[in-house]
């Protein structure tokens, strides 16, 4: 296009998107821009039409669209803003399957396939079963593969021995989609149908009969053509996909002796787990896992990448044996992201003592993903000589912690070794973790360490150190705690005050009163918990002025603690359900129930703004056990709109009335 | 505080609370088949937190005094950094051969060229930009400029760097690997320091409309393989922001299996020789700098 013809294109397009679409004339501006020449002015006028208001006469007005058969562009724009018309358009389109023009019917078809609902289904039947051009059944079948119902999935079958074979493949298609398969007798001889087998074998892979792995196997040893042994993939992933565990070594067996049987196996496999199909690469995942042949295990750690199969991966490289577990090591820092991420997983798994000389020098030259795979790995293989590599990664603050973790693991076998190492590293000023691992496996006899690291040492040593002490010496490190109190960081501060909540008691209250007023958030929040936690209850007239504070985190843990007091009344958590946060509205309906005065209160958040609310209301109500209340329930069921909010409901609704 | 954990199952509930409010606050649509995603990635933060369940990580998430980076890295981990240099070379060869030169003519008289690679990840995709503004041999004495920005700040001072290893090198060819890097260990390389200096990195939540750290607009914009981590309304702002950052004319670079069908027609499609790329046309949203 020229420059000029670009913005011209350019003015007309920016026109109909500031189009004011309560002017009258709106409408039949915007069907003269579905005849535009450009596809991005016909899109605007089509989104345009969706928004204009009377949606029966834009409706009607784009059938009419529809009609015009020298206007491609136009008719598709037409067609494309009649599918985001919803329901308003189902009953004219429906009307338009009547039509003389089969070219009109196919278009009604195929719109209310897309529109999807249901109350298209009785028509889309009819023509499947009766009109007598072979295209417009075709889209009839295709949309009642997005519409749905019983009676579709019935006309369907039905279909499948209709000797037009296009008509075959669309409602095979379509029973695919429905996840309806039809009785095993009849897919079989669609197995070798050059056309259907595709499709054949994909509804066969939905057929729970333990047949299917006998014929996938068929399939799969089908020398002859390469799409029928992908084809026979596809189906094994999904049958796969459906069985559980206990299932699975037969499956394995089985397809590790029909692949056995072709040529060359183990590169069709390797090329099937990079095919750009994500159906064809879940079954060569099952297939991996029948071969076990060890290089095909980058391939199948690369298959990550695609997310949704990485439970799939995961399993089919834990069937792999250690030989596995060198190939990965071995090609670690080649895998993608995603890839590394699942080997390293089933590394970690997989490894044992022999492991530690790679899992060394992965140390070494990794990136620090890697890095903490080899240490995770390090800590399981119960090698005294994991015990030194994981202490130099102690000091490097991406690492120390699974560093520490490890050598905690390894303190099983070698504690006099793993303290030495944690101790050295801490004289040198380590991370808060590492303090952590010290007292986890040394104990009390570490406390002089402790001590000492919290006079002086950095500051968020210095506060692990307050609350390590408090784990391992109650009396000390309420002492210390209150040493730590005026602690001039916040994070410090912090630390002695969750102390003082979990070792100390009422008789702290004036301390924990100065800690509410902190002015580190991050302290206050420590306070609140605290005072509930040890029993303040003196203090319940502070925790209630802030359970109206605006922020949910200061609200939430004011209503948790006066909960926790036991000294929550029912005029604050009127006020703590009417909070802008759903959390404190949760926390509030829970003291309620807690506390008696639930069903009320679930009474009234039945209806609240956020399905989480709702769900837990329904919850409280049905923890009352109470029958009287399911009608209440039944009502809000009726309205229910949300997945998981229906779901509490349901379950409310059955426990009540004893089902 | 506990030290470690066993793993915790995550709630239809749990997952449901923690998606939203990961969308919330930056666009990452977690879809419900990957609730198992999100359970093995979130797992070490519970561990590394002592926490021992998706209900009270979620409130962490939201009422912790340190809930603001405790955010960024849950979605941190959430996320997939994945990138290479080189990456899609069938485009990269289209930018290369086709949008320079036009972007050579438009700017002659500036010999200033601005390119944005938004979602960075560990900064090879915007190094990979720089090099091949080098290797065209058309901006000798121009003012480039290659800012990279992403919403992880782990990548980012990975991206700041510059130290890579193979697998980020596995589709660059050994002549590029010898022109543009240099050996830092046996099994690492450095990218160029004069190529170094051509890119800058800074943090940016695409979803941020406001705080964009670009000064000015851009010439081109490479946002390759971010979009398909959102739903259609975040995908619709992102666009709308990345066309406004654009100069009339600018390039859109999406991922290859990226496409604007259906999200927007404010871009109009440029098919080239190589390869289809997206453009902001020139007229409409006023001049550009
Ligand atoms: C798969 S990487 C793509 C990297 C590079 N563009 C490429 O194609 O090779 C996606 C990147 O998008 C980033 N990202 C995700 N959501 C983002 C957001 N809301 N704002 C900015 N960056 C985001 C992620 O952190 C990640 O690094």
């Amino acid at each position: 296009m020229s420059e000029e013809g670009r913005n011209a294109e350019e003015v007309r397009y920016r026109a109909l998107l500031d189009l004011d679409v309560s002017r009258p004339e709106a409408r039949e501006e915007l069907v003269t821009g579905l005849h535009d020449e450009s596809w991005r002015v016909r899109r605007a006028a089509a989104d345009g039409l969706v928004r204009l208001p009377e949606r029966g006469a834009v409706v009607e007005r784009l059938i009419a669209v529809l009609g015009e058969r020298d206007e491609t562009g136009a008719r598709n724009a037409a067609a494309e803003a009649l599918s985001g018309m919803g329901a308003s358009a189902v009953h004219p389109l429906v009307h338009l399957l009547g039509h003389a023009d089969p070219d009109q019917r196919k278009f009604a078809a195929d719109i209310l396939g897309q529109l999807a609902l249901p109350e298209a289904e009785g028509a889309l039947v009819a023509v499947l079963l009766e009109d007598g051009d072979l295209n417009v059944r075709v889209a009839a079948a295709e949309a009642l593969g997005r519409v749905g119902g019983r009676g579709a999935a019935f006309a369907l079958e039905r279909v499948l021995s209709n000797p037009e074979p296009l008509l075959r493949l669309s409602a095979l298609e379509s029973l695919a989609a429905l996840r309806h398969p039809p009785p095993l007798a009849e897919v079989v001889p669609l197995l070798n149908n050059p056309l259907l087998k595709r499709s054949a074998y994909r509804v066969l892979g939905l057929i729970e009969r333990p047949e299917v792995v006998a014929l996938v196997c068929r399939g799969l040893a089908a020398s002859e053509s390469r799409s029928t042994r992908e084809a026979a993939l596809v189906a094994l992933g999904q049958h796969s996909a459906r069985m559980a565990d206990g299932g699975r070594p037969a499956m394995y067996a089985a397809v590790g002796e029909a692949l056995r049987r072709l040529l060359g196996a183990v590169s069709w496999v390797a090329s099937a787990l990079e095919s750009g199909d994500i159906e064809v690469k879940t079954g060569a995942l099952v297939a991996a896992a029948a071969l076990r042949e060890p290089r095909l295990a980058p391939l199948v750690a690369e298959v990550a990448q695609e997310e949704r199969l990485v439970p799939e991966v995961m399993r089919t490289l834990a069937c792999f044996g250690p030989e596995t577990g060198r190939e990965l090591l071995a090609s670690m820092d080649r895998l993608s992201l995603p890839a590394r991420e699942a080997a390293g997983q089933v590394l970690v798994d997989m490894v044992d003592p022999s492991f530690v000389p790679e899992l060394v020098q992965m140390l070494d030259w990794g990136e620090v993903d890697l890095k903490g795979v080899a240490a995770r790995a390090l800590g399981r293989t119960g090698a005294l000589d994991a015990v030194e590599p994981l202490a130099g990664f102690l000091s490097i603050p991406e690492l120390a912690g699974v560093a520490a973790r490890a050598l905690v693991a390894l303190s099983a076998g070698f504690r006099a070794q793993v303290l030495q190492a944690l101790q050295t590293s801490l004289e040198r000023g380590a991370e808060p973790v590492v303090l952590n691992a010290l007292v986890r496996v040394g104990g009390t006899s570490q406390l002089p360490l402790v001590r000492r690291i919290a006079r002086e040492a950095s500051v968020p040593l210095r506060a692990t150190a307050v609350e390590v002490l408090a784990a391992v010496d109650p009396s000390g490190g309420l002492e210390l705690a209150r040493v730590a109190l005026v602690d001039e960081a916040p994070r410090v501060r912090a630390a002695a005050v969750r102390v003082l909540g979990q070792v100390g008691d009422v008789s702290l209250a004036p301390l924990l009163q100065r800690a509410l007023a902190d002015d580190a958030l991050e302290v206050r929040l420590a306070a609140l918990e605290a005072v509930g936690e040890c029993g303040a209850v003196a203090l319940a007239a502070d925790l209630e002025a802030l359970v109206r504070h605006p922020d949910g985190a200061i609200a939430f843990r004011a209503v948790r603690s006066l909960a926790r007091l036991g000294v929550l009344r029912d005029e604050v958590i009127q006020q703590a359900v009417g909070h802008e946060d759903h959390e404190v509205v949760k926390a509030a309906l829970l003291a309620g129930a807690a506390s008696g005065g639930g069903e009320a209160l679930a009474l009234g958040l039945l209806d609240h703004a956020h399905w989480d609310v709702r769900a837990a209301a329904a919850r409280v109500l049905a923890d009352s056990r109470e029958e009287r209340l399911l009608p209440p329930l039944l009502n809000a069921l009726l309205s229910e709109t949300d997945a998981l909010a229906r779901r509490a409901l349901v379950d409310a609704v059955e426990r009540l009335s004893g089902r | 505080m506990p030290f470690d954990t066993g793993r915790p199952e995550m709630t239809a509930e749990e997952f449901r609370l923690l998606r939203d409010f990961v969308y919330a606050y930056c666009g990452i649509l977690v879809r419900d088949d990957m609730k198992y995603v999100m359970e093995r990635r979130l797992w070490p933060r519970l561990e590394a937190l002592g926490l021992t369940d998706f209900s009270t990580y979620y409130r962490y998430l939201r009422f912790d005094a340190q809930r603001r980076s405790e955010l960024e890295t849950a979605v941190e981990a959430l996320t997939t950094h994945e990138t290479y240099f080189f990456r899609e070379p069938r485009q990269l060869k289209a930018f290369s051969e086709e949008v320079l030169p036009v972007l050579e003519r438009r700017n002659a008289r500036t010999r200033r060229l601005r390119i944005w690679s938004a979602g960075c990840s560990s900064g090879e995709e915007a190094y990979t930009v720089a090099m091949l503004l080098l290797e065209s041999g058309r901006f000798e004495g121009w003012d480039l400029e290659v800012y990279g920005t992403d919403i992880s700040r782990r990548v980012l001072s990975v991206a700041r760097l510059g130290e890579y290893g193979p697998s980020a090198l596995r589709s660059t060819s050994p002549d590029k690997l010898a022109r543009y890097f240099v050996h830092v260990g046996p099994n690492r390389v450095r990218v160029r320091d004069d190529i170094r200096a051509m890119v800058s990195f800074g943090h940016h939540n695409l979803r941020d409309v406001d705080t964009v750290p670009l000064t000015s607009r851009v010439d081109a914009v490479f946002c390759r393989n971010v979009l398909i981590y959102f739903d259609a309304p975040a995908r619709q702002r992102v666009l709308r922001l990345l066309y406004d950052k654009l100069v009339p004319g600018g390039y859109l670079m999406l991922g290859h299996s990226e496409n604007l069908i259906n999200l927007s027609a404010d871009f109009e499609l440029v098919h080239l020789r190589g390869d289809l790329v997206y453009r902001r046309p020139e007229l409409g949203g006023g001049g550009g700098t």
